[in-house]
């Protein structure tokens, strides 16, 4: 008997079968996701249903790191699912299986979105296919500012990390109690910054290591190590970050208790005066901009479609389902979720409101991510549990001095190659 | 004197747990057996479903690699199992997970049972102390985890802001970068979650006859020598209910674990069960994560026959 076969049995024997379509009254169907937060997606499904009578939307909503595992699990099992939210890094390939491919329902969809993120989207299936249609990009490393701190002490912008270097001890000595850099210390995010800092003076390397066959150990990564390390040695950065995760880096800022904050694009929505109103966010001005360059060379994000929007194979209301996809990619739809700011839009042409983004910090800011994003130096790839058992362990030894950066490098290539973790070269 | 002693501290243990009469046991089965086969039937199939999918597909899956939807599965033999027991990943969490046992064996044992013969002694207002002592253990591991993660923040921290606040700030440490001191976090931790041990003691010294008690009391014997020479033998079968307990637990400490330390520094302190759980993460590892599992179970059971070898012969 196989896995596949046990799977099929416990759902059966668990009473998961596919609930029957009602033939009257109006069609209701499922949406699974783990994004956007849930008051707008439920905003999104009030607007659909009064464009549609005959739908109704139930939804179903998971934490990020939960929904990798519940969906593929609810998909073998047989769960009735007629949309389902895809992380298209990490989740394309554990559920395209159980997907149709989005050509067979998306019809006219494709041609209005960003021709871009459509073809990353595709690119990220082992097989090529299209299986899920991107809401829109997200990239990082974004550093956030506290544009009233900066104000406050007549500093600008940094651009450079000598020019940091002198906002950090600007701040230090004026606020003892403000941390002046902050991101998760969380093993995950280390990649982030790693890459972000090696591709300023070698774009492309997460492409050609993650998605390529480059070496873990190749100079180009050792010095982007060594560069990343600089930071913490010259004071920019305390270890004392490292200690923090999950969403403390967030809640510091949010206090006003941190002048710059590292994290990925979905927190865009700092930069809206009205977002933090409603979520009771001490800071008054927030801008962002790109991780100032470290040893010269050009800013540098790494970016990738996400948010795609798939219609399992076993849905019943593929009709039903592909209508308020497309609602979702609409000029509509965007105009209930995009003010989020989470995602750069798909939408071709699309336009934020100009209401959103109020003070020039903040318009500059979410205009200088759009830029990078839009010109990615890599795709914002991972190999998930190399990240998570090997690499961001490995990058944290050397930026705890418990490891040389030649060290680290070894290290990864070595548990790179050592058949534990599969990986695009391996194909 | 001696005679009468000796008799009476052999009583209690069959006195506190008394078997039935030789005989009785058979009698009762061969009239009740069936009642019971009747009542048992329901719970045993659902036992063996469960055994049946649970470990049926952990062993299926262990020999492939596949992801989580099982489909497109390729048969890799017992290359899993290799990879994993050669990952030096792997390695250091299946020893953490034994540390951390004996540790938490070691606390049981010794804290767990001084604090419960102090609690039994009658101190005042021992419901209190029974609540601070049982708390962490009723309440959700995850949760107190998560707190005690956040205390451990290296600058703004409650446990460093604490040190700092009674004047002993030498002693803060970078509690998730420091190796040592990760330890030591995890072992506070550990030492907080003893409220079981010191229930199963309490509960079972109870048992014990205060005429023992008062008998030895009579002969001289101090404090001290009570504890040690007659409770702490007397309560050895609950010493054997606390180490297996603790010790399964302690293979199930996923928790204190991911949201404690999160296995920091650099995977130092990550356990079995937290190195299972990464493993999932990744694509089309699910079968490489079932072998680890399968490992990690073989171990665990080893030290479930160990224990019944040392229970028997203890009998």
């Amino acid at each position: 008997m196989t896995a596949a076969a046990f799977v099929a049995a416990a759902a059966l024997l668990a009473g998961c079968t596919q609930a029957p379509a009602s033939s009257d009254g109006p069609t209701n169907i499922t949406y699974w996701t783990w994004f956007p937060p849930e008051s707008t997606l439920n905003a999104v499904i009030d607007a659909f249903e009064a464009e549609n009578p005959d739908i109704t939307v139930t939804l179903k909503t998971f934490d990020g790191a939960d929904y990798q595992k519940q969906l593929p699990l609810a998909l073998s099992g047989g769960e009735s699912v007629d949309v389902a939210g895809v992380q298209i890094s990490a989740m394309t390939n554990s559920v395209k299986d159980y997907l149709d491919p989005a050509e067979d329902w998306a019809g006219d969809i494709l041609s209005t979105l960003n021709p871009t993120m459509i073809e990353q989207t595709k690119a990220i299936a082992t097989d090529g296919v299209l299986y899920s249609v991107p809401m829109g990009s997200i990239g990082s490393p974004i550093m956030y500012y506290n544009a009233d701190i900066l104000d406050s002490l007549g500093l600008s912008v940094p651009t450079t990390a000598d020019e940091w270097k002198v906002a950090v001890d600007e701040i230090k000595a004026a606020m003892p109690d403000v941390t002046p850099v902050v991101f998760q210390g969380d093993v995950y995010w280390q990649e982030e910054m790693l890459f972000a800092i090696a591709e300023q003076t070698s774009p492309g390397l997460s492409d050609d290591i993650i998605g390529g066959t480059g070496a873990w150990d190749q100079p180009a990564l050792i010095d982007g190590l060594k560069a990343y390390k600089s930071l913490f040695d010259d004071g920019i950065i305390s270890t004392d970050v490292l200690s923090l995760t999950g969403s403390r880096p967030n809640e510091l800022f949010g206090q006003g208790l941190a002048a710059f904050y590292f994290d990925g694009s979905w927190q865009d929505s700092l930069l809206s005066a009205a977002y933090r109103e409603a979520n009771n966010i001490a800071v008054k001005d927030v801008g962002a901009t790109t991780l100032p360059l470290v040893n010269g060379g050009s800013p540098s994000v790494r970016a990738l479609a996400e948010g795609g929007l798939a219609i399992p194979t076993a849905s019943t209301k593929k009709e039903a389902a592909a209508k308020f996809i497309a609602f979702m990619l609409s000029t509509a739809g965007n105009d209930v979720w995009a003010k989020d700011l989470i995602l750069v839009p798909s939408l071709t042409g699309y336009v934020l409101p100009s209401s959103v983004l109020e003070s020039e910090a903040a318009a500059t800011g979410f205009a200088a991510a759009n830029a990078a994003i839009s010109s990615p130096t890599s795709k914002r790839d991972a190999q998930q549990d190399f990240l998570s058992t090997v690499e961001g362990n490995a990058i944290l030894d050397v930026l705890r001095g418990t490891k040389t950066a030649e060290e680290a490098a070894a290290f990864m290539q070595s548990e790179w190659t050592s058949g534990r973790y599969p990986h695009a070269s391996d194909n | 004197m001696t005679t009468i002693k000796t008799s009476k501290l052999a009583k209690p243990r069959g006195g506190s747990r008394a078997l039935p009469p030789r005989g009785g046991l058979s009698r009762t089965n061969s009239k009740g057996g069936w009642y019971a086969v009747v009542f048992l039937a329901p719970i045993f199939v659902l036992y063996s479903v469960y055994y049946f999918f649970g470990f049926g597909i952990l062993g299926v899956v262990s020999t492939q690699r596949v992801g989580l939807t099982f489909r497109n599965a390729v048969d890799v033999g017992a290359q899993n199992f290799i990879l994993v027991a050669t990952d030096p990943a792997f390695q250091g969490a299946l020893i953490n997970t034994l540390l951390f046992a004996a540790f938490s064996v070691a606390v049981a044992l010794t804290l767990g049972f001084i604090l419960a013969m102090m609690l039994a002694s009658g101190v005042r207002v021992r419901q209190v102390f029974y609540t601070v002592f049982l708390l962490p253990s009723l309440i959700p591991m995850s949760l107190f985890a998560t707190v005690f993660g956040r205390m451990l923040e290296t600058r703004d921290g409650a446990l460093n802001e604490f040190l700092r606040s009674i004047g002993l700030g030498f002693l803060t440490q970078d509690w998730l970068g420091d190796p040592a001191a990760a330890y030591v976090a995890v072992g506070i931790i550990i030492t907080y979650t003893i409220g079981l041990p010191i229930m199963y003691y309490t509960t079972d010294v109870a048992q014990v006859q205060a005429s023992i008690m008062e008998s030895a009391t009579l002969d001289g014997a101090s404090v001290w020598q009570i504890y040690r020479i007659m409770l702490f033998p007397l309560l050895r079968a609950t010493h054997i209910t606390v180490i297996l307990s603790v010790l399964l637990g302690s293979f199930r400490a996923f928790d204190i674990i991911y949201f404690s330390t999160s296995g920091q520094p650099g995977g130092r302190t990550d356990i079995a069960g937290t190195y299972i759980y990464k493993a999932t993460l990744g694509l089309d590892r699910i079968g490489y994560a079932a072998a680890a599992s399968i490992i990690l179970l073989v171990v665990a059971l080893s030290f479930s026959i160990v224990q019944v070898i040392i229970r028997r012969k203890a009998n």
